[in-house]
């Protein structure tokens, strides 16, 4: 009897267990990111980690689909273009906040207002400098205005969250978010976790994953021993060399690409036969395999994301030429010449060695390389600051907006902050795609300014580098190529 | 007593005025603290703007002179950052690191006098030699590679102990053991240097010769003398750990204390923060300071602390 009914009792324990414990675990996925967010305001700061939990509780007017293709988010369709200056959008019906407020025409208004105002200091002005204020129409109608015409505006508004206007007033928005998006705020224990709950009311269906927990993990062999010990479901940022070690990886061509800005009035760089021999000495290929394990792609001849608006993909990427490369060397009277390269170690994957790679290949051409690796904010102000240009600087830059514009103004553009050159004309031909409405007008000035550029070699452009997540087995993800980490969009086998 | 304390509090107060100085100093000077705060894509406008509100447009003296108003009423401005009072984020973290300090060197201090003590009594006999090289080892594995062979035998090959965070009591073990290995050994092989080296004066010999038990002699006599060297050592090893050390350990455990906020702050340009951090710092060391000459003063009367 006594046997009996112990048997019983565990029987009936490890039943309740199996039944309470496996499908809890089934929802819910702890995911590691590299920073905790220094604020939930969604409208501040630039900040990946924010975003990597916002971008779950928030959405935009815009979004995009996983292939990056600019599709109405909150928005109820495309907007239409009023007058060169005046955008129109339909916003969907019958959405709420979180805590209940109603998304509308209003909450468009307050949101706008709120991101352009100047006290605000938002860091997001970046992506947004061109819009000027918003007014409602009707409840579900709202027209945005930019200062000048903006022919990106609508993958502007990809980029500015929706925020509740009565809460945003008066409730903490900075440590307890409000969104209309698929997961709600639970709790923000600082230094620890952020957890989020599945909004069953969400209005595009409940996500499959009930819960999520966030965790704050900068050091990336950390992470991965996190993951290799089941700890974390999901792990941001995995280091290329480590894809073999982990149960299940996925990558996806990211939003950053690398490139070495040329100092184009320099002694030496400002023939540009120099600066092709500089292009055609690199062995992509081979640093695509050594350094990235094949997580990486070869630029196509300029420093654009490939899937942003205005990349010209009729543009080859350089070959690798020493014997040609020598000879225009010794052409230019190079030989024995010193050139600088300056770089910066550990903000950007591999960056310290891609510049180390590539001083050698210089070398190997017969030029006396100078590598330089400085301290970030010493860095910085080589990058963007009033002194000299150096011969050669690494930046990888990041393009949010998958627009061209990005990398044409930030390094093309004779006065672009990071920018080496002098070149008028083409400083003119940006100012104008940067106004041109026309979209095929506009994509053929982009094109034209690539050329040019490629012809006159004013960059090395060097890889669009993947983004790497570790996964445990029953994650099924194909990450984003917007680098979103939508947790709606993952599914949790077993 | 009381006036040699408030001359020391005065001179330590010198003195950390003098270290935020420099750090105020060197974060405006070493590149622009703008563009690390700003994302590469804002516009020279915003960079402008930014600076003039959080005042950098403002001339060195006049930014310092604003810093010592402020500081005054213990308002060490906002974390550009986190966006919230600088003061806030630092009382925040710095029990964190306060708890893991005190389980690494607690530790390590009460592991490290019996050690000490028991190699010294037969000096290189084999437990001698064990504990010796054990201490060699403790002292030559760099900080960063220990919490990650830790991680792995413990956290992911054994799955005794989670691998980082600070959740409960358990995720406490690893880092604290990391952070306390080395003054560990440190300590040990100190305790067992200057035991040796008290067992060898003649007082001990006197004692011993008039008959007092080897244990008696030991544990009243020589462990007395041997004690200001191993707290000097100690208090040596928590300034190490507050002022560097902590920041290898908590950014490999992922540990939320003052280190790994410090070396954020750093890296995000975020000089109120990083000010913050430092002037609490420098005045924890200080106070650690003082407090180790008073307790010196009460284990030896001979130390005269006027």
């Amino acid at each position: 009897m006594v046997r009996l009914s112990r048997l019983g009792l565990w029987g009936a324990l490890a039943a309740g267990v199996l039944a309470t414990a496996l499908p809890a675990q089934a929802q819910e996925i702890t995911v590691a990111i590299g920073s905790e967010p220094s604020t939930l305001d969604p409208q501040l700061r630039d900040d990946g980690g924010e975003r990597q939990v916002n971008d779950n509780i928030y959405e935009t007017l815009m979004a995009r689909t996983a292939d990056g293709e600019l599709v109405p988010g909150l928005a109820a369709q495309a907007p239409t273009q009023v007058d060169e200056t005046t955008w129109e959008f339909e916003l969907r019906d019958g959405i709420t906040f979180h805590n209940g407020e109603p998304f509308d025409a209003d909450a468009v208004v307050a949101s706008v207002a709120r991101i352009i105002d100047p006290a605000n200091n938002s860091e997001q002005m970046g992506y947004l400098n061109t819009i000027t204020g918003a007014e409602k129409v009707d409840d579900d109608t709202v027209r945005i205005t930019t200062s000048g015409p903006d022919p990106i505006l609508p993958s502007r508004m990809y980029w500015m969250k929706m925020i509740p206007p009565a809460y945003a007033e008066s409730g903490d928005i900075g440590a307890a978010p409000v969104g209309t998006g698929p997961y709600k705020f639970v709790e923000w224990d600082r230094g620890n976790q952020i957890v989020l709950e599945a909004n069953e009311d969400y209005w595009d269906g409940a996500p499959e994953i009930k819960k999520i927990t966030y965790r704050f993990v900068g050091e990336a062999g950390t992470r991965l021993s996190g993951l290799m010990a089941g700890e974390f479901d999901v792990i941001t940022n995995l280091l290329p060399e480590f894809v073999p070690t982990v149960p299940n990886a996925a990558a996806v061509d990211g939003l950053e690409t690398s490139v070495l800005i040329l100092g184009t009035d320099n002694e030496v760089l400002k023939d540009p036969k120099v600066r092709e021999a500089l292009n055609l000495a690199v062995n992509r290929d081979a640093m695509v395999e050594g350094l990235f394990q094949g997580h990486a792609t070869v630029a196509g001849g300029h420093h654009i994301n490939p899937r942003a608006f205005g990349y010209n993909d009729t543009l080859e990427p350089y070959a690798y030429d020493v014997e040609r490369a020598r000879a225009l060397i010794a052409e230019a009277g190079a030989e024995g010449k010193t050139v600088r390269i300056v770089g910066e170690n550990g903000r950007w994957l591999k960056s310290r060695e891609q510049v180390e790679a590539i001083a050698a290949y210089w070398a190997e051409i017969g030029l006396d390389v100078e590598i330089e690796i400085q301290e970030f904010s010493q860095y910085l102000d080589s990058l963007m600051g009033d002194g000299p240009r150096p011969d050669a600087i690494f930046v990888a830059n990041s393009n949010e907006l998958m627009d061209a514009d990005r990398e044409s103004s930030f390094i093309y553009h004779k006065d672009g902050a990071a920018s080496s050159n002098s070149d008028a004309e083409m400083a003119e031909m940006i100012d104008q795609a940067r106004v041109t409405t026309d979209t095929a007008a506009r994509e053929k000035l982009y094109h034209d300014v690539f050329q040019k550029g490629r012809e006159l070699s004013y960059t090395v452009p060097l890889f669009n580098l993947q983004d790497i997540y570790g996964m445990s087995e029953r994650i099924d993800w194909q990450p984003r190529s917007d680098a979103k980490l939508m947790v709606k969009e993952m599914s949790v086998s077993n | 007593m009381g006036r040699y304390v408030l001359a020391r509090l005065w001179q330590g107060l010198l003195v950390v005025l003098g270290v935020t100085l420099t750090v105020f100093v060197v974060t405006r000077l070493v590149g622009n603290p703008v563009d690390l705060m700003l994302p590469l894509s804002a516009s020279a406008e915003q960079r402008a703007a930014f600076a003039q509100q959080i005042g950098l447009d403002q001339p060195l003296p006049v930014q310092f002179a604003r810093f010592l108003g402020d500081l005054a009423t213990l308002d060490f401005g906002q974390s550009l950052w986190q966006r919230r009072p600088a003061a806030e984020v630092v009382f925040e973290r710095l029990p964190n690191t306060a708890l893991l300090v005190a389980a690494g060197l607690g530790a390590a201090l009460v592991l490290a006098v019996p050690l000490g003590i028991i190699a010294a009594t037969r000096p290189d006999g084999p437990v001698d030699r064990v504990i010796v090289g054990a201490g060699l080892l403790g002292l030559s594995m760099p900080q960063f590679w220990v919490g990650l062979i830790l991680i792995y035998v413990f956290a992911v090959q054994l799955k005794w102990l989670p691998t980082s965070g600070s959740a409960t009591w358990w995720h406490l073990v690893l880092p604290a053991v990391t952070l306390g290995l080395a003054p560990l050994a440190r300590l040990t092989m100190l305790t067992r240097s200057a035991v040796i080296d008290e067992l060898n004066k003649p007082y001990v010999k006197t004692a011993r010769a008039k008959g007092m038990p080897r244990r008696r002699v030991l544990g009243v006599h020589t462990l007395r003398n041997v004690a200001i060297g191993v707290l000097t050592l100690a208090g040596w090893e928590l300034i190490l750990a507050l002022s560097g050390y902590t920041v290898v350990v908590e950014t490999v455990f992922a540990w939320p204390g003052i280190g790994l906020t410090a070396i954020q702050a750093i890296q995000r340009g975020d000089l109120f923060l990083v000010q913050a951090i430092v002037f609490v710092i420098a005045g924890i060391i200080v106070i650690i300071n003082i407090a180790l000459d008073l307790l010196f003063k009460a284990i030896d009367p001979r130390i005269d602390v006027r």
